[in-house]
This record gives C-alpha cells, structure tokens and sequence, in this order.
C-alpha cells in the first residue's frame, strides 16, 4: 500500500491550504489521536475537545512556521497533543489557545473510516477469523473485550498468561490486516467518513 | 523506541492491551506518529478488537422454523439407530476405540515416559559472531538446545523466541534463572519439522521490564533418514 509521506512538500502543500491535504491530515492524526487519548480520557467530550485544541495549535504553529522538521510532523502533533493533554489534566482555562484566531472547525473524524460494503467485508472476515479460533479464545476475547473485566483475572480464570492474550490478538490482527490494507488502499487519501460537529 | 524494538516487544499488542508503563507508553506513541508502519499496525489492531466487539456482542441469528403444512411420514433421523446400521457402525467403532486402547496409547505412553536420547547443542548467548550450530536429527525427531546464559549481565531475566526457516515467529517464551545458574535448556519437539535455518532470538529483560536483544542465533537443522 502507497503510504503518504510527510515531507517538505507535504507540509508545504497543508500550509497552502490544499483541501485533500488537510483533509488526509486531520483524519490520519485524528484517528491515532483518539486511540491515544482514550486510554486517558474517558469523557468522549474530552477526547473531542483535547483533538480540536491540538489540531488549532498544529495549524496555527504551520502558519507561522514552527514546524522546521517536516518529516518529524508526526512527532509535532504528538508532541502538542501531550501539552494540551497536560492542560487539560490541570483544568485550566481554554482561553491560552489563540483567542483572537478564527477558530477552525476539524470535523469529527469516527475511528469507524469504512464504508458500508468494507465495513460489512471486514465484519464478516472478523466473523470468520472468529469462528476459526477455538471457543476458549473466543471467549477469551469476548471478556477482555466486550466485557471488559479485569485482564489478569481472565487470564487465571483460563489458566494462561498475558502472553497468551497478547499472541492472540497478534495472530488475529495479523489476519485481519491483509483486508484492512486492501479496503484503505482502495479509498483515495482523505476520503472518509466525516461528520460536521 | 525504534521500529525493531516496537515489533519485538509487541507493543501494538501491548499498547491496545494497555499493559505499557507509562514511560514506554510515551515513548511508543512518539514512534507511532512518526512510523506509518507501526500507526496502520494499530489502526488495524483497534479495528479488530473495535468489530470483535460488534460481532461478538451481536445475538446468535437463529433460522426461522418451517412448518410443512402436509409432510409425509418420515423416519427422520432417529432412521441411523435401526440395526442395519447401527450395528455394523457402532462395531467398527468398538475396532477403532479398541485398537486405540490396547495397542496406540499403550505405545505413545511407553515412548513418552521412556528416557530418550536426543540430538543437542550449545549455544552461547554472548557470543559475538554469527556462526551457525548445526544439529542433525531423524524425521520426527526432536533436539535440545542448551542456551548459556552470560553471567551477571544486569539483566533480571530472558525470553526467547523462534523463528522457523520461513522467518516466522514459531515460539516464544521466558526463560528465568536461578541465582548461579547460566544454562537452559529447551526442547524442540520433531513432528512435522522442516529441515532449514532456524534462528533463535535472545531478549535481555531488565528489572523496569524493558527488552533489548542480545543475541541472534542461527540454528541449521539437518534432517536425515
């Protein structure tokens, strides 16, 4: 799969504003975002508000060109992210991000990118890579995932290790990730399902 | 965190399970919005475990059940137990399951508690170098690898993986060690075993729970008749 790069020209191209650009950006990093912040936040307002706040700084540090090392531009939106984390941990007052600049709307980008028909696909690949996996697997992942019960609990009560758990989940993404590289290579940078907030 | 270290310890898995400290969480995300490779890792494990959910917590479809408005007597399945066939099945099961107890167990018990002598070599974890060990066996036949530890080397313990001829991670596992003791052995069953260069790979895990490899041995295995 064609990946994008982030280089001179790609920044170059977001700083001038260039919509697939902008729009490729946003979704990338939204989504690496959220995993992010989940783990952190809990409040699905939060994760919201810490993305926005992040991708304001990112593009109003691009206008004035604070971003020196484009090919380090993933490591500049982690990096701004954690201090707005930071901030937002500490309650303080949203009126530190740019008052007087236009405040730009990024369109809320679900984690959920796919389709109809490659949601559907990939339903019925995870469908059969379960049905494939013994049904004390299943019903491994059924409790660390759905049920969300406490991961070494699970793993007494099935008489295997956390390394067990983590060789699963290996082996089914592994799976799984052939169709997922082939239904994102299939939809052109950018093109997502986005939802005005 | 650089890519190697990221696939060696797993830290998709690791970061999706959320059992990364929260220094190499940090330090894992840093790598993550940089490396595109480890980012569509993730967004592929997150897209697994998030659709697992939907599959999983979705309700059993059950068939409507139709009812014939006018079905002919039949015997249905209940048709299998009349003795025309049921005998002569139920006594080629008896053969199967007698066979299996009076000659097929019996044997696989006697080989299994039955010392064995197997094929084995040494292999140094400190040794710099890539010189291959060579270890012939028969067809089905297992071999042991007696890993040296270096000695006090900082590290709190080891784990290993295996990766076969294809370059496919075949096993992984943590070797611990007793105060004093720098060898381990580990024992590589024989069924269904290609012949080919397999590599074992040596972690160093420190006492914050950090890996970092320390070895990387190739083993050729000469299968002969």
């Amino acid at each position: 799969m064609q990946l994008q790069s982030f280089d001179e020209s790609y920044v170059e191209r977001l700083h001038a504003g260039d919509f697939r650009t902008q729009e490729h950006f946003v979704a990338y990093f939204s989504e690496l975002i959220q995993l992010k912040l989940r783990s952190r936040l809990h409040s699905p307002q939060a994760i919201e508000d810490v993305r926005q706040e992040t991708f304001t700084r990112v593009f109003a540090a691009l206008r004035s060109g604070k971003i020196r090392q484009p090919d380090r531009l993933g490591a500049f939106v982690n990096s701004m992210c954690n201090n707005v984390l930071l901030e937002h941990y500490r309650a303080s007052s949203r009126d530190s991000s740019l008052e007087d600049e236009e405040q730009q709307d990024f369109p809320a980008v679900s984690v959920d990118v796919l389709g109809t028909i490659a949601a559907k696909q990939m339903g019925e690949k995870i469908r059969e890579i379960l049905d494939e996996m013994p049904e004390r697997d299943r019903r491994l992942l059924r409790e660390v995932f759905l049920e969300e019960r406490d991961k070494d609990a699970v793993c007494r009560d099935f008489g295997v290790d956390r390394d067990y758990l983590r060789v699963l989940l290996h082996r089914a993404k592994q799976q799984f990730k052939s169709l997922y590289l082939k239904n994102m290579a299939a939809r052109p940078p950018g093109v997502l399902t986005a939802e005005k907030t | 965190m650089n890519h190697d270290e990221a696939l060696r310890q797993k830290a998709t898995e690791k970061y999706l399970l959320d059992e990364l400290d929260p220094e190499v969480k940090d330090q894992f995300e840093e790598h993550l919005f940089d490396c595109q490779d480890c980012a569509l890792d993730v967004r592929a494990a997150a897209m697994f475990v998030e659709q697992t959910k939907v599959v999983l917590s979705a309700p059993a479809v059950t068939s409507p059940v139709r009812v014939p408005a006018a079905a002919p007597a039949r015997a249905g399945w209940l048709a299998w137990f009349r003795p025309a066939f049921a005998v002569p099945v139920l006594a080629l099961l008896l053969a199967v399951v007698g066979y299996q107890n009076l000659v097929t167990y019996p044997h696989l018990m006697q080989a299994a508690n039955s010392p064995q002598v197997v094929p084995w070599a040494s292999v140094n974890v400190d040794t710099r170098g890539t010189a291959t060990t060579v270890i012939k066996t028969r067809p089905g036949q297992g071999f042991s690898l007696l890993v040296n530890l270096p000695p006090e080397d900082g590290f709190a313990s080891y784990a290993a993986d295996l990766y076969n001829p294809a370059q496919k991670l075949e096993w992984s596992g943590a070797i611990s060690t007793a105060a004093g003791e720098q060898g381990r052995q580990i024992y590589i069953p024989g069924r269904n075993r290609q012949a080919g260069t397999y590599t074992l790979v040596v972690h160093g895990i420190t006492t914050a729970g950090e890996s970092k490899e320390i070895s990387r041995l190739p083993i050729d295995l000469q299968i002969q008749n």
